[in-house]
């Protein structure tokens, strides 16, 4: 029993990584139609962002808002930064080659994908990295015979937090309405007096940017980060995107969630070895018997 | 205007002879190239790294004496292999499609090194590898492959023998990463345990592997702690070394650490921190701060000179020891030619004075006695022999 929550709690906490990833990749999906597989690299960029902050500007960042405050100054800067390299990769890699069809985007984004990959290896060098632990707030709780760190249920509480506070944008308010008009259709959208521009802006910062956060987290959770990290990360958000429906915002916080403990649990009680092959297996499967995804209606609005 | 013709003539026949002498001269002092097949970039860029320094300070230190083959230079040119096996063949390829190139030092990990090994022996160029020790890769009946580094058999061994004694070990948990590397040292840690095991000494409550390359090892971990070993052999590399020895602790494995030679580092303790990573082992082949034959002392004062550091782990040492001899072999034997290369490696060179000690080659291209010992991470972070 004990091991079964255990692992239950561990496979939310990647999960809400996944989720958080996922959600760039489907927003992008839902307007654009095309796979940003740059994004996956943009959350690694996020990690390393952080990284900066808390370790050379430590003295800054630490002193002035305490721990948690530095913590939470990292994830702004890193949302910040991926925002900006987010619609920056828009306009170079993506926007010049709109006209030819989406598979040269597809291409474009794999390139882009390569270039931040190698980009962030000059940068900060080839070694993995690891957050300092003076950086990285390290409390346990204790509850009954379990231990669990307090970063475990801050990381989970802030994902949740950001993950609802998208619905609400999405789903309640009126620009909400505009982005979903244009996911439904990009041309009467725009006779109905949508700025695509502006909604393109948008879902290209905001998706990267909730990238970012998670990196930082990601590396306050395990400490270890590597310029090929996005890779990794990348491709199982992309499984979760696909697990959820591809275009669809809480299919992706679902697919997300429940690919982490998906992952947990099969590693538990079928072979570690194997996980990946589990992981990817139910991705076939939901390929085979539910293409649409979990959550993808043929006639759902997507985002 | 006949004059101006005149002139012309001559000064370009000047030029040409003046070029052609150049020329004759650049081919009586052309250098040696060498290639180094190393993971430059990729999860292990840092042996990359380090073997890189390594080897371009030997060719320094060879070169300042003069040379090779009455004084020609050696020059060193790299091929990156990312670390990854596909990468590691098409590494080889380039290097040998490099006319120039007499022979191959290549690389880091077990799995890279075995299918550039095979394109190496099809083209006939000597290759010596530096940082790859399964048991089987000497086994294969190449004529062109040789090794600096010691074998996983005597690594598993040392374990089973002297480790799991030391620490009076009775339940011994074996974890790998399904890797060339990994997987074989922990079979042969399995195989050499095994008479202990069937008299009843000790138990192997643990054998399974991990997915490397990734962050969350908490479950495989957990499963681990269920088994309650007194003693955790972990076989495969520092990125994920560093990341299970903290999650570890994290969720209450008391045992023993142990990690095989490619667990513990630098990066190690960086991944780990230095809370988690003190107090933790690793069984290795000697690591350059403990020699102090004149060669060593000279590499390290070179390295020293330029990186103000060591390299933290034996590979690129290796790496260095096997420019080393290579050059040794060209010098003495007169020759570019692989076959005379790989006669004199085999049969000819015999302690041969090099950066780890004397070095002589078997009938299979493994290299003859390698230490191994137990270093155990101190307070500080530094590395200390243990039991001695």
């Amino acid at each position: 029993m004990k091991i079964i929550l255990e692992q239950l709690l561990n496979g939310l906490t990647i999960g809400s990584f996944y989720a958080l990833i996922a959600l760039g990749y489907s927003m992008v999906y839902g307007v654009m139609k095309l796979i940003n597989f740059a994004h996956g690299d943009l959350f690694a960029l996020g990690s390393y962002l952080g990284y900066t902050l808390l370790v050379f500007g430590s003295t800054y960042a630490t002193v002035t808002f305490g721990i948690w405050g530095g913590m939470i100054a990292a994830m702004l800067i890193a949302a910040i930064g991926i925002g900006i390299a987010g619609t920056l990769i828009e306009r170079i890699a993506y926007r010049p080659i709109y006209s030819v069809g989406r598979l040269p985007a597809v291409v474009s984004a794999l390139g882009a994908s390569i270039v931040i990959q190698n980009g962030i290896m000059v940068v900060w060098g080839p070694r993995p990295q690891a957050y300092p632990s003076q950086v990285v707030p390290s409390i346990m709780l204790n509850v009954g015979e379990f231990k669990i760190t307090l970063l475990q249920v801050i990381i989970l509480a802030i994902s949740f937090v950001l993950m609802g506070l998208l619905y609400y944008i999405v789903q309640k308010t009126t620009f909400g309405a505009a982005i979903r008009a244009c996911a439904l259709d990009r041309d009467t959208a725009a006779l109905m007096g949508i700025n695509i521009e502006t909604i393109i802006f948008f879902i290209f910062a905001l998706g990267p940017a909730l990238g970012g956060m998670s990196g930082v987290m990601v590396g306050m959770y395990y400490r270890k980060i590597s310029f090929i990290m996005g890779w990794n990360y990348g491709l199982k958000a992309f499984t979760a995107t696909i697990l959820g429906g591809i275009g669809n915002i809480p299919g992706a916080m679902l697919g997300g969630l429940l690919l982490g403990v998906l992952e947990m649990l099969g590693s538990t009680y079928i072979s570690t070895a194997y996980k990946d092959v589990f992981v990817f297996l139910v991705l076939i499967l939901v390929l085979i018997f539910r293409p649409r995804g979990l959550l993808g209606e043929k006639v759902a609005e997507k985002v | 205007m006949k004059r101006l013709k005149f002139l012309l003539v001559i000064s370009v026949l000047v030029l040409a002879l003046g070029i052609a002498s150049l020329g004759v001269m650049a081919a009586d002092k052309l250098p040696v190239v060498i290639g180094l097949q190393a993971p430059i970039t990729g999860a292990a860029a840092i042996e990359g790294e380090m073997a890189k320094q390594s080897v371009e300070i030997a060719a320094q230190m060879i070169n300042e004496k003069g040379g090779i083959l009455g004084g020609r230079m050696i020059e060193i040119r790299i091929a990156d292999d990312a670390c990854q096996p596909k990468a590691g063949a098409l590494a080889a390829m380039k290097l040998i499609t490099q006319k120039d190139i007499v022979a191959a030092i290549q690389t880091y990990g077990s799995s890279v090194t075995q299918p550039a090994s095979d394109i190496y022996e099809k083209f006939k160029k000597v290759n010596i590898a530096y940082g790859a020790t399964v048991t089987g890769l000497t086994e294969r009946g190449l004529k062109y492959f040789f090794r600096t580094c010691g074998r996983t058999d005597t690594q598993g061994a040392f374990f089973a023998d002297e480790v799991v004694p030391l620490f009076n070990a009775k339940k011994i948990a074996i974890m790998h990463d399904n890797q060339t590397f990994s997987l074989g040292l922990a079979e042969d840690t399995k195989k050499a345990l095994q008479p202990k095991i069937d008299a009843g000494e000790v138990e192997l409550v643990y054998f399974d592997a991990i997915t490397p390359g990734e962050s969350d090892y908490t479950v495989p971990l957990t499963k681990l702690r269920e088994t309650n070993p007194d003693i955790f052999y972990f076989t495969g590399y520092f990125p994920e070394a560093g990341l299970i020895i903290r999650q570890a602790r994290d969720i209450g494995i008391t045992a023993v650490f142990v990690g095989g030679d490619a667990a513990i580092n630098e990066d190690f303790i960086n991944i780990a921190g230095l809370e988690y990573a003190t107090g933790c082992y690793q069984t290795q082949e000697a690591l350059i701060e403990y020699f102090t034959n004149p060669e060593a002392m000279a590499f390290k004062e070179a390295y020293k000179a330029k990186y103000n550091t060591l390299p933290s782990s034996p590979w690129s040492v290796y790496a260095a020891d096997a420019l080393w001899v290579l050059a040794e072999a060209i010098d003495k034997s007169g020759s570019t030619d692989s076959d005379v290369i790989a006669d004199y490696l085999r049969n000819k060179m015999d302690q041969f004075p090099s950066i780890t000690g004397p070095i002589g080659f078997d009938e299979i291209g493994d290299r003859i006695g390698t230490g191994i010992n137990l270093y155990v991470v101190n307070a500080d972070g530094s590395f200390g022999i243990y039991g001695k």
